[in-house]
This record gives C-alpha cells, sequence and structure tokens, in this order.
C-alpha cells in the first residue's frame, strides 16, 4: 500500500471540515468532490454558494456532495465574527473583518479560527504569498514559533532509511534565510507535523555540511547554534546535529563520524536544511536522481493547518494534500 | 485628519507593537535595521491600522515601505 493509500484510509476514520475558497475552479472542485465522496472529509465550498451549485451541475457533480459558506449570507458571517473577535489574540475588529471577508480566503480562514473549519485549503489561484499572508493575519503563528516554514514528505524508492522508503525534508518551499531561533523553529513545528501526519517518533536531523564541529565557518556556526536554540527550547524532542547528510541517514556514516551518543545520528527521520538555496537543491536531486514523490509542501508555524498546494498541481496532487491536510488537523490536538 | 495626528497615532502603534520608546522613533526610522524587520509584528501593524484608522493596506505594500515615512504616506494615499 503506498503513503498515500494509508493516509486516505487514516483520514476517513476521523473525516475532518475542509473549507475551499476556491472552489470555482474546476480542478480544486473536482478534488475536493472526490475526497468527499470517497469519505476522507467534509467539503465546504465558500464563495457564491448558488453559482457553485449550478457549476457543479454543470460539471457532472452532486452538489448535495457539498456544504456551502456564502460569502453574503448575513447571520453565518455574524455568528463567525462574533466567535472570531471572542478568541484572545485575534487582530482585527468586526468592521475590518467584515471588509477582508470580502475575499472568500479570509472568510475561509476567519471561518476556520471560529471552529467552523478545520483546514483552509488554497493555492491553485491565490499565490503563496496571498496564502501566507492571510494565514499570519486571520490564523496567526503557534506560540513561541517565530516563523512559517514547510516540509516535504518524500517517498524514495530504495532507500532504506529508519521509515522505510519516507523521509521528512524541509524546508525547501517558504523561509529563505533563516536566523538561527528561525532554524530551531522550522526544526521544531517539523517534529510536531510529522507527529500529526505520521504518528512517528521525530528524530529530526540539522544538516551541514560539517559534523560536530569537523569543519569551521559562520555556515556551521548558524546551524549548531540553532541545534542548541531547539534542545533548550523543546528538551522532550530528539533534536541533534549539526550533521552531514550522510551522518544523518547513513548508521555506518554516523558509527565513524559522531562519536557520542546521538538518538538521532544515522537513523533520522527528519531533515533541516540551513536554507532555501540547500533546501531547493536537496528536494529536486531526491526527486530527479532518487526519482522520489515528494509531497507537500505542508504548511507548518500556524496555528491550524492551512494548506498552500501547487498552482499546477493536478487533481491527484490535489486529493494527496487534501488528505494530508485533514490528517495533520485530526490529529494537531494530539500533539 | 492631520498628517501630524497621523504620524502620531502611527507612532503610538509601532510604540505598542515594538517595544520601542515614542522618543526613538522618527520618520526615517527603518521596519529592517531599527525595528527588527518581524513580519509577524507587521501584520499586527496593518491589523491595527485597520482598526483604528479604517484604512486597508495589503501586507505586500506595507512590507514594501523601508521607514515609518513611508507607511505614514501610505496610509495617508489611502484616507
Amino acid at each position: 500500500m503506498s503513503i498515500l493509500e494509508d493516509l486516505s484510509l487514516r483520514a476517513k476514520e476521523h473525516p475532518m471540515r475542509v473549507a475551499f475558497p476556491e472552489g470555482e475552479n474546476e480542478k480544486m472542485m473536482q478534488a475536493a468532490y472526490e475526497c468527499a465522496e470517497e469519505g476522507a472529509i467534509h467539503a465546504i465550498l465558500v464563495g457564491d454558494s448558488e453559482k457553485l451549485r449550478a457549476l457543479a451541475s454543470e460539471r457532472g457533480l452532486d452538489p448535495e456532495k457539498f456544504a456551502y459558506a456564502d460569502l453574503q449570507e448575513e447571520e453565518l458571517i455574524a455568528d463567525i465574527i462574533a466567535k472570531y473577535t471572542a478568541l484572545p489574540d485575534t487582530r482585527l475588529k468586526e468592521k475590518a473583518l467584515r471588509r477582508r471577508m470580502a475575499d472568500p480566503l479570509y472568510f475561509a480562514m476567519v471561518m476556520q479560527a471560529a471552529g467552523e473549519a478545520d483546514v483552509t485549503f488554497a493555492g491553485i489561484n491565490y499565490t503563496t504569498e496571498d496564502v501566507l499572508l492571510a494565514g499570519q493575519m486571520i490564523i496567526g503563528l503557534k506560540e513561541g514559533i517565530s516563523t512559517v516554514s514547510s516540509i516535504g514528505l518524500c517517498e524514495i524508492p530504495g532507500f532504506a532509511g529508519s521509515e522505510g522508503e519516507l523521509l521528512a525534508i524541509g524546508d525547501s518551499a517558504v523561509c529563505a534565510n533563516p536566523t538561527e531561533e528561525q532554524l530551531a523553529d522550522i526544526a521544531i513545528s517539523a517534529c510536531e507535523t510529522v507527529k500529526e501526519l505520521l504518528s512517528w517518533e521525530p528524530r529530526c536531523a540539522f544538516i551541514s555540511y560539517s559534523t560536530l564541529g569537523s569543519g569551521q565557518g559562520p555556515l556551521i556556526d548558524k546551524v549548531s547554534a540553532a541545534v542548541k536554540i531547539a534542545q533548550e527550547k523543546r528538551p522532550d524532542l530528539k533534536l541533534d546535529g549539526e550533521f552531514q547528510l550522510d551522518a544523518a541517514i547513513v548508521p555506518a556514516v554516523a558509527a565513524k563520524k559522531v562519536k557520542r551518543e546521538s538518538e538521532v545520528a544515522g537513523r533520522a527521520n527528519i531533515l533541516i536544511w540551513p536554507d532555501l538555496n540547500v533546501g531547493n537543491a536537496g528536494v529536486k536531486l531526491i526527486q530527479i536522481l532518487g526519482h522520489a514523490d515528494a509531497y507537500g509542501p505542508l504548511l507548518q508555524g500556524f496555528k491550524k493547518i492551512i494548506c498552500d498546494c501547487s498552482r499546477s498541481a493536478p487533481v491527484s496532487e490535489l486529493k494527496g494534500n487534501i488528505i494530508m491536510s485533514a490528517i495533520r488537523a485530526a490529529h494537531a490536538g494530539e500533539v | 485628519m492631520e498628517r501630524k495626528e497621523l504620524e502620531e497615532q502611527i507612532f503610538e502603534m509601532i510604540f505598542q507593537l515594538y517595544k520601542k520608546d515614542v522618543e526613538e522613533l522618527t520618520l526615517e526610522t527603518t521596519f529592517a535595521d531599527d525595528l527588527g524587520g518581524a513580519s509577524v509584528l507587521m501584520v499586527g501593524l496593518v491589523s491595527e491600522i485597520e482598526n483604528e484608522l479604517d484604512v486597508m493596506i495589503q501586507l505586500q505594500e506595507a512590507a514594501a515601505c523601508e521607514t515609518i515615512g513611508d507607511l505614514v504616506d501610505k496610509v495617508e494615499e489611502e484616507m
């Protein structure tokens, strides 16, 4: 069974409410419909409900498979604004919220923050920047986390790592040049993401071109400082480094290069890149040379689960990301 | 609203959010160098401007402002 088939079964155990602010888009509607029909999610289309129903019918989809959140439905708007503004640490007041909620993306996120949806799923028309900024304004960042970031989940044929062919990597998409504090937060968020999604015990390695001081220089200093910050912030997590890639995931190399106890070296299931130059190259190397499927990016750091899909994603990829987001939301309260 | 009053209101918001003394803030104070450039704080500032001045600035536009003066100009344009 592939990882996506396995995740799909898990999603059906606790179908989450997923808000789609781009339901008018044909691929997005199709992906939402298929996930809902398979019982993996409850799909909520956000927008002009009459138009959305008509579009579903035109496309041969049963409009009754969806729930609708209409941008003009005053009773719903008043209800979610009341719930939202009663939350601690929210930023916008009613007048400003009403103005922002004319945009389906903001409407969906206010619904989610107010507890009327579990996930906001967008990105087919909205840019990554749109999604990240709306998320920061409406959902906000988790307590103690200073940056939004992402991880990807790679399924690498023939790779025999500590989780078989699976390996989580981050950040390959969002935070370009993290400070040491941000790098620590990316690793902590990544541990939480894999616990939510895969129920793994995270073993997170900070990647560098040095292993525990074998090299010297400011690039290494940043990574080793980030390790220290992360370990101090979250002593309950297995976070270690700095490690070269081979020392992180190859037990024989770790045995040679890591001369102290480590619960991570040689069997890391999460790799944290030092910056986006490495992250972008890293994921492409894994995909092209390792013939891997890379799922994501899975956004992390927000108080609730938001997904920004690729604008060119086909329906199958959208479905995979919807299901992964739903599972994260179902387990977010447990980590 | 007079320009001076607008400047004072925005200084006060920055004081509250960025925990900087109002006396230290000038129109030339830069967000990146002097205020740490933290985007989380910029989100808070844009929200506060929207709540209190009833002016909606896109976060991208606010993030493009180098100095407090640039942001005051932007808000004034939108009023």
